[in-house]
């Protein structure tokens, strides 16, 4: 008995103790972190803010993901406002990553997740590479933890349809929906193309996107040929396209990536009967690396991707700067399309932040539905990529200008688009 | 009365020939499958017959680049019994390490001056840098091994396959690269009134010389008869006094440099290396040899060209008629459905003893 | 000293330097340096450098092997350390030396060695600059290998000690993710031990004074305690079996709970590996039958499940109605149906093809892997299947209360999976069945003659493989709620087969092992993810090549290996001889 009373004495007197504690500003939690449903992310006097990253960097799309790891330690490194590979500062506070791949697959994309929610200093990740990593998997087990989650490169329209879009998920990239689209409006009404082909690699990317185009084409009047696949990984596509030769269509459509597009460019220009087929890809061959990967053969083709010159402000900065930081620090050009929206989610990410820190003597609290919230609520963010406005759904490039480039040498990106689209969700 | 009942009952159902009811059934749906895909393909006249043409120079052109990675897989497991799934990774070093002389040749504009000169150079390192890696890929990963159950050496190639893979990522880089453009074997040439791409023929015929060379080379030399002896006995071998370990070092030596030609051929044809392109040329020319039977080298040769035409003709050939989308996607299903029709009725592949030495 | 400057000695100099520069030139040791073993002490990359060149020393000093007809040289160890680590100090220095020099003559090194970057160089260099950089590489050659060849001259305890301690260090460190989740799991701290992802130097202190004394004490009283083993009556030890049972499966059972849901998640893959290594094990293990395409029934297992209780396939889709009313999109209604379609297709597959044998089936079964694969990637079976956009939302396993989603519960449920595959395994093994398997598996011809029924046999092992894999794909199916094409890719069956072989053909401990060692370590080392693979390679062939029966072989697997190693040698003295 007089034991626990004992108990009872310290245990009353160390309870004081702790609200004398919180009343100084020293000790306490700001009365948002109680309020906060998830609670803050507690940054400690000297602790840095650590951002992760859950991104394919393994396997055969490692190009994709490692690509946009690239951008989003860029994006670190700029936010003092030089690229001196030393990672800028919130509020004294030093950024810093926990890398994790998510092996563009469900259960990468689960396992990634699931380290990153152990990992209670997260404050956010920029991530998936994959939609099928996110999809019902990292999404939902990080929205689940209150953890934002901003994916550069989904561009698989599902993720932010209203019955499947999870409450702590956004993306950079723009949805499926518009970029399909806008490549049909130009090669119906721009190019004069009545019949087109598509090829998809069996990736829900490519997939999703051929589908969308090929809707927009039916339903503009043109006629679709043929609708074919091939394998990732194979290098001899001269089958498939003697099947699309076969019929040949005015435009062959093939968003894929970046090694089995620059041996279908290559090959299509060897194959008989395709001569007068215009070629075109999307962004996810937007990039030096296919220009590349397809060498000459890709003169003339046509590729769509966000049209960088519709923001004349950051896109001298991309290709300054930027090019330059990229090149210094990873040797080369990049090498998929995605830096640049996976740059602009990180600096998205650090505006959202800066916005609802809470500044506590040394330390920094950042309550995670509010920051939840101040990245739904981003509007006109001028990145590299567009101006970000994110909608109810994630969408944060619900109005994307599309661009539709045209090569014109395989040593360099063309500089502005041909045709460019400003398309909004509905 | 039971008894003898229930026992005669089990001795209906032992005889109840399940397997063979599927084998036949299963044999009769895949030859239906390509007869009347076939039938309704050509009725449909999608193709003319040019398309087929050119469809079946494409097979034999990467087919010829199969045969020699198998002839590589199958002198291997002539002599050791194992298979060296290391091999594509072999194959894609020898490329991948060219190309950056192939580049340097490029750059200073040596390549297109000349040619003939350069392409030697090119090929030379591609052979010499696949044989290292063979060699050190024996010495390392498998010599220690010898006389391990055979399951053993399996893992530590698929071990090895990694790890090289992975090696070459981290040296190299993980992006995909096209090697520069060499003219001389830009454009067609015409024969016998066929207009057939130069690097196609080129690989063709290169192909067929070096399988020439090779057969010559096992028949006639001393090491080609050592060979074979360390594959038909090892223990006799060693008696009559052949060195067993300089043996697999040759036999290895050679599938490498075979395997580091074999990938200037595809990069004749296909223009594009990567770290991962070793992997399924790997997988198909191992396909190719046991289709032609496993430990010959001339069934390697036609297996890998048998694969090469199926992949190519098979899909719009048996799928466009019976209007399944997407034909050329279910490549794999026509290459292995052929594979399994071929090896139910002859267990031994082409060329291939019908039972194993050693199981 | 001229002893100690032999040929052998510079060759293992040289390999040691070549393993650095191949560590550096790949990348690891810039990317590795980014974490913290002692936190603002030491980084791990430059860890690897100093363990490198000490290794180097180390191993070339071990005592030469006896050797019949050649004089053993004896050199003082500390001495052939010094050679050694000098040579790959040298070696190492002077190629990045030379790398320096041409870049600074404007050569751009990174356009062929992408990993010659500037911070791996500076790591290389340990800060000093090119000169500064390869001084100290040499010298620190000189001084670890010296130090690692002197280790030699130790007494076995001391060395033990030295060299368990310094590894102790290391794991403490790298187990960084475990053992905070762990401290956090309980609510204690961790900042005294943990900080930025490295131990800190006072935890740092307290893991070699608890693992040096610890071992020291541990070897000092091996004699004595093997000897009261020994002296122990056999019911006590039988008793002492149990209990040790008994505490793996409460271990087992509270396990999650310990290690917070990261690693409940970790070992949810590895229990999944555990469940489809157990059934491949029947495949290969007790058939001996070579499958190559196991990933095949995986997936039949996880699109089976799909199919029946995901509400975007087809069936649920179009026959929603007749489905939902009989109840069978629950999870566990669809469970034997699942493992039945994978059984008729396990007998459908392997009935044709049974006959071949070895590497023939080896490549059948391979390309079944891939032909299943392509059909549920297919546009062709995309409308009932969900093709390239795979199929989604696939139900948790009812009762909703039970959470069978979240980690630490989808473990309760693999292990309640893996208990009765292992179960049935065993009870398998020494059965009238698992001794015909035996039998054919040793020698088909004599086991034919001898009146086993070949075919049936091999039949009724592909249809248990099969079963037990889609076992697996349910469980995978139930865990992950998404089923994508690419989850279902040659890798997979890679993947369990190495499992199983690693951890010793036909042994069921040996594949939890195999599974923890090839499928668990590699998630705790994410971080390196680039890397990842290539240490699962490295790894596959180091065991391989050390322990050929695998990490926990089969009792009886392994006389009959040590029957043929004997066999080996002799074939080795013959060959020796011959060329000789």
């Amino acid at each position: 008995m007089r034991t626990s009373k004992l108990w009872r004495i310290t245990l009353l007197l160390a309870v004081l103790a702790l609200i004398a504690g919180a009343c100084t500003d020293s000790g306490g939690v700001p009365a948002e972190c109680e309020s906060d449903a998830f609670g803050c992310v507690e940054v400690g006097a000297g602790d840095p803010i650590e951002v992760g990253t859950l991104l394919v960097i393994t396997g055969p799309n490692a190009f994709l993901g490692q690509d946009s790891q690239n951008g989003v330690v860029l994006a670190a490194d700029y936010l003092d406002g030089t690229f001196d590979q030393v990672n800028g500062e919130i509020d004294g506070h030093v950024i810093s990553f926990n890398h994790q791949d998510d092996g563009c697959s469900a259960d990468g994309g689960q396992s990634g997740a699931q380290s990153l929610v152990s990992d209670t200093a997260i404050v956010a990740v920029i991530g998936t590479s994959c939609s099928s990593a996110a999809l019902g998997v990292a999404d939902k087990i990080l929205s689940d933890r209150g953890i934002a989650l901003i994916s550069p490169s989904n561009t698989g329209p599902a993720l932010t349809e209203p019955s499947q879009h999870q409450p702590f998920y956004l993306r950079t990239a723009h949805n499926d929906k518009l970029q399909g689209a806008a490549v049909a409006n130009f090669a119906y009404n721009e190019l004069g193309a009545r019949t087109a082909a598509t090829i998809h690699d069996g990736s829900p990317y490519a997939d999703g996107l051929q589908q969308v185009f090929a809707d927009r084409f039916v339903e503009l009047g043109g006629e679709i040929t043929v609708q074919d696949a091939i394998q990732v990984g194979d290098t001899d596509f001269t089958s498939v396209l003697t099947t699309v030769a076969a019929n040949p269509p005015d435009v062959l459509y093939y968003p894929i990536f970046v090694a089995e597009g620059g041996l279908i460019t290559q090959q299509a220009r060897q194959t008989a009967g395709l001569e007068n087929t215009t070629l075109i890809g999307s962004d996810g061959m937007l990039t030096q690396g296919f220009l590349d990967a397809a060498g000459e053969a890709s003169i003339g083709m046509y590729l769509s991707g966000p049209d960088l010159s519709a923001f004349s402000g950051d896109a001298a900065f991309y290709a300054g700067a930027f090019k330059t930081a990229y090149a210094a620090q990873f040797g080369g050009e990049p090498g998929a399309a995605f830096h640049a929206h996976s740059y602009d989610a990180a600096n998205m990410l650090f505006k959202a932040i800066e916005k609802v820190g809470i500044v506590d003597g040394d330390a920094l609290y950042i309550p995670r539905t509010a920051l939840k919230d101040a990245l739904f609520e981003t509007q006109g963010l001028v990145g590299i990529t567009g101006t970000l406005n994110c909608n109810a759904d994630g969408d944060c490039q619900s109005t994307a200008t599309i661009g539709v480039y045209q090569v014109e040498t395989p040593d360099s990106l063309p500089a502005a688009p041909v045709y460019s689209e400003v398309a909004t969700l509905e | 009365m039971t008894a003898p009942a229930t026992s005669s009952r089990r001795l209906r159902f032992e005889r109840l020939p399940l397997r063979r009811i599927i084998l036949i059934s299963l044999s009769i749906a895949i030859v239906y499958g390509v007869v009347a895909g076939s039938a309704a393909t050509l009725r449909m006249g999608t193709f003319t017959a040019a398309d087929w043409r050119s469809l079946v120079i494409n097979g034999i052109a990467r087919g010829s680049v199969y045969a020699l990675i198998a002839i590589g897989y199958t002198l291997v497991y002539g002599i050791l019994f194992m298979i060296n799934f290391a091999h594509g990774e072999v194959f894609m070093s020898g490329a991948y390490t060219a190309f950056f002389v192939a580049v340097a040749f490029g750059r200073s504009g040596y390549l297109n001056a000349h040619p003939l000169v350069s392409i030697g150079a090119i090929l030379i390192v591609s052979m010499v840098t696949s044989t290292l890696v063979a060699v050190i890929l024996e010495r390392v990963a498998y010599r220690p091994l010898r006389g391990a159950p055979r399951l053993v050496p399996l893992i530590t190639a698929i071990g090895a396959s990694f790890f090289l893979q992975y090696t070459f990522r981290g040296l190299y880089g993980a992006q995909a690269r096209a090697y520069p453009t060499i003219n001389v074997l830009q454009g067609t040439w015409t024969i016998f009134g066929v207009e057939i791409l130069r690097t196609q023929v080129i690989v063709v015929v290169a192909a067929i010389l070096l399988w020439i060379a090779l057969f010559t080379f096992v028949a006639k030399t001393r090491t080609g008869r050592s060979m074979r002896a360390v594959g038909e006995d090892r223990e006799i071998a060693a008696l009559m006094g052949i060195n067993v370990d300089r043996t697999i070092v040759a036999t290895f030596a050679i599938g490498g440099a075979l395997a580091g030609a074999a990938g200037i051929l595809y990069v004749f044809l296909f223009n594009q290396v990567i770290f991962t392109m070793g992997f399924f040329p790997g997988i198909k020319a191992f396909t190719a040899a046991v289709l032609g039977g496993i430990g010959s080298v001339t069934g390697a040769a036609m297996g890998g060209l048998l694969l090469g035409v199926l992949e190519a003709v098979g899909p719009n050939l048996f799928l466009t008629g019976v209007g399944v989308p997407s034909p050329n996607q279910l490549q794999p299903v026509v290459a292995f459905g052929i594979l399994v029709l071929v090896l139910i009725f002859l267990p031994g592949g082409f060329l291939g003893a019908p039972e194993e030495k050693r199981a | 000293m001229r002893a100690a400057l032999s040929r052998d000695n510079v060759r293992a100099g040289l390999i040691g330097g070549v393993t650095v520069l191949y560590l550096a030139l790949v990348g690891m040791i810039e990317r590795f340096q980014d974490r913290d073993v002692i936190t603002d002490v030491i980084g791990l990359g430059t860890l690897l450098i100093l363990i490198g060149l000490a290794g180097t020393g180390y191993m070339a000093s071990r005592p030469p092997k006896p050797r019949p007809g050649r004089k053993p040289v004896t050199a003082n160890p500390a001495l052939i350390g010094l050679v050694a680590g000098t040579t790959a100090g040298v070696l190492a220095g002077a190629v990045i030396l030379i790398l320096e020099l041409l870049i600074s003559a404007g050569v751009d090194v990174r356009s062929v060695l992408a990993s010659v970057t500037p911070g791996m160089l500076s790591t290389m260099e340990f800060g000093l600059g090119p000169v500064g950089g390869a001084l100290i590489l040499v010298g620190l050659g000189a001084a670890l290998g010296a130090g690692a060849g002197a280790l030699r001259l130790l007494s076995d305890q001391l060395r033990d000690t030295v060299t368990f301690t310094l590894t102790a260090v290391l794991l403490m460190s790298l187990m960084e993710p475990i053992l905070s989740a762990v401290l956090d799991g309980l609510s204690l701290p961790d900042r005294w031990l943990y900080e930025g992802g490295g131990l800190t130097v006072l935890g740092a202190v307290l893991t070699v004074v608890a693992a040096g004394a610890g071992r020291w004490f541990w070897k000092e009283r091996e004699p004595q305690r093997k000897e009261a083993v020994a002296l122990l009556p056999a019911d006590r030890r039988t008793l002492y079996r149990k209990l040790a049972v008994f505490a793996a499966v409460a271990f087992l059972v509270v396990l999650p709970w310990l290690v917070g849901s990261f690693i409940s998640d970790v070992l949810g893959t590895v229990g999944l590996y555990v469940l489809l290594g157990l059934g491949l094990n029947i495949v290969v293990g007790y058939a001996g039958l070579l499958d190559l395409g196991y990933v095949a029934f995986f997936a039949v297992g996880a699109y089976a499940t799909g199919v029946l209780t995901s509400p975007a396939s087809y069936l649920v889709r179009e026959e929603g109605q007749l489905f939902a009313e009989k109840g069978l999109t629950n999870f566990w209604v669809a469970l034997p149906f699942v493992v039945l379609i994978a059984v008729i297709i396990g007998i459908l597959i392997g009935a044709p093809v049974l006959r071949l044998r070895g590497d023939y089936l080896a490549i059948v079964t391979l390309g079944f892997g891939e032909i299943i694969r392509t059909l549920v990637l297919s546009d062709w079976l995309a409308p009932y299947l969900g093709g390239a956009q795979g199929l989604l939302n696939v139900p948790p396993p009812p009762p909703e209360a039970l959470d069978l989603r979240a980690p630490q519960n989808v473990y309760y449920l693999i292990l309640v999976f893996c208990g009765i595959a292992a179960f049935v395994a065993w009870r398998l093994s020494d059965s009238r069945i698992g001794r015909a398997w035996a039998a054919m598996r040793e020698d088909e011809s004599v086991a034919e003659a001898m009146g086993v029924s070949i075919i049936r046999y091999k039949l009724l092992a592909f249809a248990m493989g099969a079963g037990v894999g889609s076992l697996g794909g349910v469980f995978f199916a139930a865990k992950i709620g998404s089923i994508f094409p690419n989850s279902f890719g040659l890798l997979v069956s890679i993947n369990v087969l190495s499992v199983i072989i690693l951890g010793g053909l036909g042994s069921i401990p040996g594949v939890i092992v195999g599974s923890a060692v090839l499928v668990g370590l590699p998630e705790l080392l994410r971080e390196f993810a680039e890397f990842r693979l290539l240490i699962y390679g490295a790894i596959l062939v180091a065991i391989m090549i050390l322990r050929p029966e695998g990490l926990v072989p089969n009792k009886r697997r392994q006389r009959e290996l040590h029957a043929r190693d004997a066999e080996a040698e002799l074939s080795v003295i013959v060959t020796d001889e011959a060329t000789s």
